[in-house]
């Protein structure tokens, strides 16, 4: 059913069907609607619905994905592409009188007023769903590191509201998935990488975790600050050479050639490594948040 | 005749009539689509029955239902050729009602007329209220076959029934929205059907002429139905503007052209309202340059030197410049009405209160933009990609059509209805653009070659329809599961709301009709003269001169503004200043009655166990207010000339009055001895103390000194909740012989 396409990390490079991130959309949409439909969570408020709100997202961010697959969207739509996705999200900040400000380590209290609304949200939806999906090609990395910092997110978000209701389903869902990526069984292609980015951006919106989203995805915005610096000084790709079972570079133009720079490791080390850094800062946003709602 | 010969007769029918099995389903489907958007603009219907009548929507369809009572009473024309000038509305000097649009009434009143000779005998306002439904229904036919024209069946049906269901053409076409946008939406969509088939290469010379000429007529209907209609004069001379700069002129256009234009304006200044003075218009300057312009292209289409070409070139651009400049200088170019210029230049609004206090005059929020396109704007944008890479003329004009129509849309409110078409093309071809490929590959399925990092093998079709699904499930969340409207559709929920005055003028969702407004204009028709005047602010005036048949002031039709200036005066000074201002008016002693309209929130009470507190909830002239000081104020130095202002008590805006705190709007002492507070609060407490003492009133106690209680519809609320709405509509009889006591005339 899944198109197939090989997978460059494995000798012989086995043929390996993609895009089942599509799947993931459907779940979620159809989990979304239930929690809908029964009123659970964070239902109807204010006139607007937060399931619904998140499903539309996530819904466009698995759309914007499946043409990615199909037909190689340039850089410049993908960029730009999710700030449609965040007019749902502006209607609900503003409908639900959202936070409008963020109180960040060693800087204070920051209020955006209505910048929030019409320059924050919309680069927080644009920056997290590109960068989730600049971070991928190997096993498991585009499913397994999303998937922490998606789960360090609902947690803080537990402390103050039941938002953390929304993610129930998807994120168990997601774990299966990601389960059978790391096995090299399945990849969940731009659709999924996509459609988590915008999962992760839209819960944050909605569950007022902005901070910690910001401390989570240190790693991500790293790893694309590197990517697109070294593309526009150098106009040079980062690369990755694939022999014996082990994978190694001799530049530092991402997260992960600056891990295997001269430094031969296994996909599995690599995957293991991203993922530690990842849970490092979401475990920073956790113990941050906890300390402040302590406070 | 015998058994055969019906069977040949009937098999030959049959063949003439072949209908294949993508006919029918495309038939079904435009039933379908027609009938959703009959039944969606008819849902107010539920809060009409229990009424006895089925009333109009807000305030301007009474104007368009006043002309067409006439013209069935006295004749199509008879506003015109009679000049009649209507005593009730706009007191003393009346308002001219043969300066008015025909083609609503017109067409109204024939139809009435036509429903009535088959011995059809239908409550008149009835009839116009559900005319609507039905002229909008026939738009969204109409938006089918253009979009049938631009991209095949698929593309008319998504259109239609986007069309069907946009918030802002729905509101402005639901049960008792009788108003020129109706005229308006059908002259502009036949316009655009017929003029786009008249360009069409491919039909004969006869042919395209019929449909010029018939593009010409819907033009003349357009043009006598609604002020918009400069709108598609100035489209359709860029459109042609446009194909000439990119080298897609050809003589058929400017037959085309001229034919429509020429006689489309030949017919429409037969229109008494409308006149010769049309021609000269600064708006129609750019159909006559673009005429210019066709001619000049026809005539360097012939073998001429490039020197030559480049002669004509700047003569006829120095022609132009010249003549508009000349025409300018010399006063010959009309000006357009304010709202119409404010279009263009949104900001005009802000130095005019008149023209901001008008909310459908206001700019689009971007809420409301999001509200009309919804998440179906990646399908907008997709649609403009898929024009933009096919440039046929139909897609030049359609592309030229979603960028004015969006920049009008997002100047004002109203215009958004201009928007909609266009949207719902666009989105239409967006959607079919994004389908196609994988239809194609639901029926065969190719090898898909792709990223070179992971290059795909092949797509499947169980993947194509994963794809149709997502597109499918979008749209859901668009038309069906709205978030925005808390996942009841967004066509429900701006279409599910009674009229104005079965909810009382307020914006909520009755289970019963609200009867406060309708108590108190059934007053006025029984107990009250045609003659007797009553003060109001203009927004009520049409509700009372139409449904109470009194006289009024002013309205909605807002041609005197130093009228409503001095109305603004009258609520917003003292009761003094406001008798002084009104005995102007008063000398045959028509001025009787003055009316207030408030609303309070009741709630329980905070402090005292058992009782509720009033709120102001400012849905009456308890938020209006602001409006009749700001407009009032932008008056003050005639005012003070005319000796109405004082010197020691002036305003120029609200803020004269009170201010804004956490709780709500708080009054300052000039503002507790205005007209409006003494009046406002002395509704409150009539409430107040009806329910025996039990609602607390937000206001201080007043004493009237020259205005006495006639009637307070609303009084006898029988329940409270814990949160009630309570509309309030206030009569009071002018005391003249007190206020002429404490002023004898010298």
């Amino acid at each position: 059913m899944f198109p197939k396409v090989p997978d460059q990390h494995k000798n012989g490079k086995p043929l390996v069907p993609n895009g089942l991130g599509v799947l993931y959309v459907l779940f979620t949409t159809v989990y979304l609607f239930l929690l809908y439909f029964l009123g659970e969570g964070p239902s109807v408020s204010a006139g607007i619905s937060a399931p619904l709100t998140l499903a539309v997202c996530i819904l466009f961010g698995g759309f914007m994905g499946l043409l990615d697959d199909w037909m190689d969207l340039k850089w410049r739509y993908k960029a730009f592409m999710p700030l449609i996705a965040a007019l749902p999200l502006i209607y609900f900040a503003i409908g639900m009188n959202a936070r409008t400000s963020i109180t960040l380590p060693f800087i204070g209290f920051v209020d955006f007023g209505v910048w929030y609304f019409y320059l924050i949200i919309p680069l927080i939806v644009m920056i997290v769903t590109n960068t989730v999906n600049m971070l991928g090609g190997f096993n498991g990395l585009e499913s397994l590191c999303p998937a922490i910092a998606l789960l360090g997110l609902m947690s803080i978000s537990s402390l103050t509201s039941s938002s953390y209701l929304l993610m129930i389903g998807p994120i168990i869902f997601w774990l299966i998935l990601t389960a059978l990526n790391l096995q090299g069984k399945i990849f969940v292609g731009n659709s999924g990488s996509f459609a988590i980015g915008m999962t992760i951006a839209s819960f944050a919106i909605i569950a007022d975790v902005k901070l910690s989203l910001l401390i989570s995805i240190i790693p991500y915005i790293f790893n694309s600050s590197l990517i697109l610096l070294t593309v526009f000084f150098t106009h040079k790709k980062a690369l990755i050479v694939f022999k014996n079972d082990k994978l190694e570079s001799d530049h530092k133009r991402s997260l992960v050639t600056a891990i295997t720079y001269h430094r031969p490791l296994t996909e599995r080390q690599i995957v293991t490594i991203v993922s530690i850094i990842v849970a490092a800062f979401t475990l920073l946003a956790i113990i941050y948040s906890f300390i402040s709602f302590l406070i | 005749m015998s058994k055969d010969q019906v069977n040949s007769g009937l098999k030959s029918f049959g063949k003439r009539f072949k209908i294949n099995h993508s006919s029918i389903l495309i038939i079904s489907a435009l039933i379908l689509i027609l009938f959703i958007a009959f039944t969606v603009r008819i849902l107010p219907m539920r809060w009409e029955i229990p009424t006895g009548q089925i009333h109009l929507n807000e305030f301007d369809p009474f104007y368009q239902y006043s002309i067409t009572n006439y013209m069935v009473k006295n004749g199509l024309f008879s506003p015109y050729t009679n000049h009649w000038i209507n005593y009730q509305q706009w007191y003393p000097a009346g308002l001219d009602m043969s300066q008015s649009l025909p083609a609503l009434p017109m067409t109204a009143a024939a139809l009435y007329q036509v429903v009535s000779f088959f011995g059809i005998h239908v409550d008149l306002m009835a009839f116009c209220s559900i005319l609507a439904v039905a002229l909008g229904t026939l738009s969204c036919l109409i938006l089918y076959f253009i979009g049938k024209d631009m991209g095949g069946r698929a593309v008319g049906l998504f259109a239609a029934l986007f069309l069907a269901l946009a918030p802002s053409f729905l509101q402005r076409s639901s049960l008792g929205f009788f108003d020129t946008e109706i005229p308006g939406m059908l002259g502009l969509l036949f316009f655009i059907l017929l003029f786009l088939r008249s360009m069409d290469p491919k039909r004969s010379l006869r042919g395209s002429l019929i449909y010029s000429v018939g593009a010409a007529l819907a033009l003349a209907y357009f043009i006598a139905g609604w002020g918009a209609a400069y709108y598609i004069l100035d489209l359709t001379a860029l459109f042609a503007f446009v194909l000439v700069v990119l080298k897609r002129y050809d003589q058929r256009l400017l037959i085309n052209y001229s034919v429509t234009m020429g006689l489309g304006l030949l017919i429409a200044i037969q229109v008494p309202y409308i006149g010769l003075s049309y021609l000269t218009s600064a708006p129609l300057i750019p159909v006559a340059a673009a005429f210019i312009v066709l001619l000049v292209a026809e005539l360097l289409r012939h073998n001429v030197s490039a020197k030559t070409k480049l002669l004509i070139s700047v003569a006829t651009v120095t022609t132009i410049l010249a003549s508009f400049i000349s025409l300018w200088y010399f006063g010959y170019l009309g000006s357009i009405a304010g709202k119409f210029s404010s279009v263009i230049d949104p900001f005009i609004r802000a130095a005019s209160p008149l023209i901001a206090s008008v909310a459908e005059h206001r700019i689009s929020a971007w809420g409301n933009l999001y509200i009309e396109l919804g998440i179906s704007i990646l399908f907008f944008l997709t649609g403009l990609y898929f024009v933009l890479k096919n440039p046929t003329n139909r897609n030049i004009f359609l592309l030229i059509f979603g960028a004015t129509g969006l920049y009008f849309g997002a100047s004002m409110v109203r215009l958004l209805v201009i928007f909609a078409p266009a949207f719902a093309l666009l989105t239409a071809m967006g959607i079919i653009g994004m389908l196609k490929p994988f239809m194609t590959l639901l029926k065969e399925t190719p090898n898909v070659a792709t990223k070179a990092k992971r290059k795909l093998v092949r797509v499947s079709k169980e993947y194509s329809s994963l794809g149709i699904l997502l597109i499918f499930i979008l749209l859901m969340t668009q038309f069906a599961f709205s978030p925005q409207t808390g996942g009841i559709p967004r066509a429900y929920a701006s279409a599910y709301a009674p009229t104005s005055l079965s909810s009382a003028g307020l914006p909520v969702l009755p289970n019963e009709p609200l009867p406060q407004w309708l108590n108190m204009l059934n007053f006025a028709n029984n107990d009250l003269k045609s003659t007797d005047v009553v003060v109001a602010w203009w927004d009520y005036g049409y509700w009372l001169s139409v449904m109470g048949n009194v006289t009024t002031l002013a309205d909605n039709a807002t041609v005197n503004a130093t009228q409503i200036e001095n109305i603004g005066f009258v609520y917003m000074g003292t009761e003094e200043q406001a008798l002084k201002m009104l005995s102007t008016y008063n000398n045959q002693g028509n001025i009787k009655y003055i009316l207030i309209f408030t609303v309070l929130y009741v709630v329980p009470s905070q402090t005292v166990s058992g009782y509720y507190e009033s709120i102001p909830a400012s849905l009456g002239d308890d938020g209006k207010f602001v409006w009749m000081a700001d407009i009032s104020g932008s008056a003050k130095d005639r005012l003070v000339n005319d000796g109405f202002m004082t010197s020691n008590s002036t305003w120029t805006n609200r803020y004269s009055f009170g201010d804004n705190t956490g709780n709500g709007w708080t009054w300052n002492e000039q503002g507790i001895n205005t007209t409006i507070y003494k009046l406002l609060a002395a509704t409150e407490q009539a409430f107040t103390a009806k329910t025996g003492g039990i609602v607390i009133p937000s206001s201080d106690e007043v004493t009237l000194e020259y205005f006495k209680p006639v009637y307070i519809s609303g009084i006898d609320i029988t329940s409270l909740g814990e949160g009630t709405l309570v509309p309030l509509v206030g009569l009071y009889e002018i005391d003249w012989n007190a206020y002429n006591a404490d002023h004898p005339k010298r």
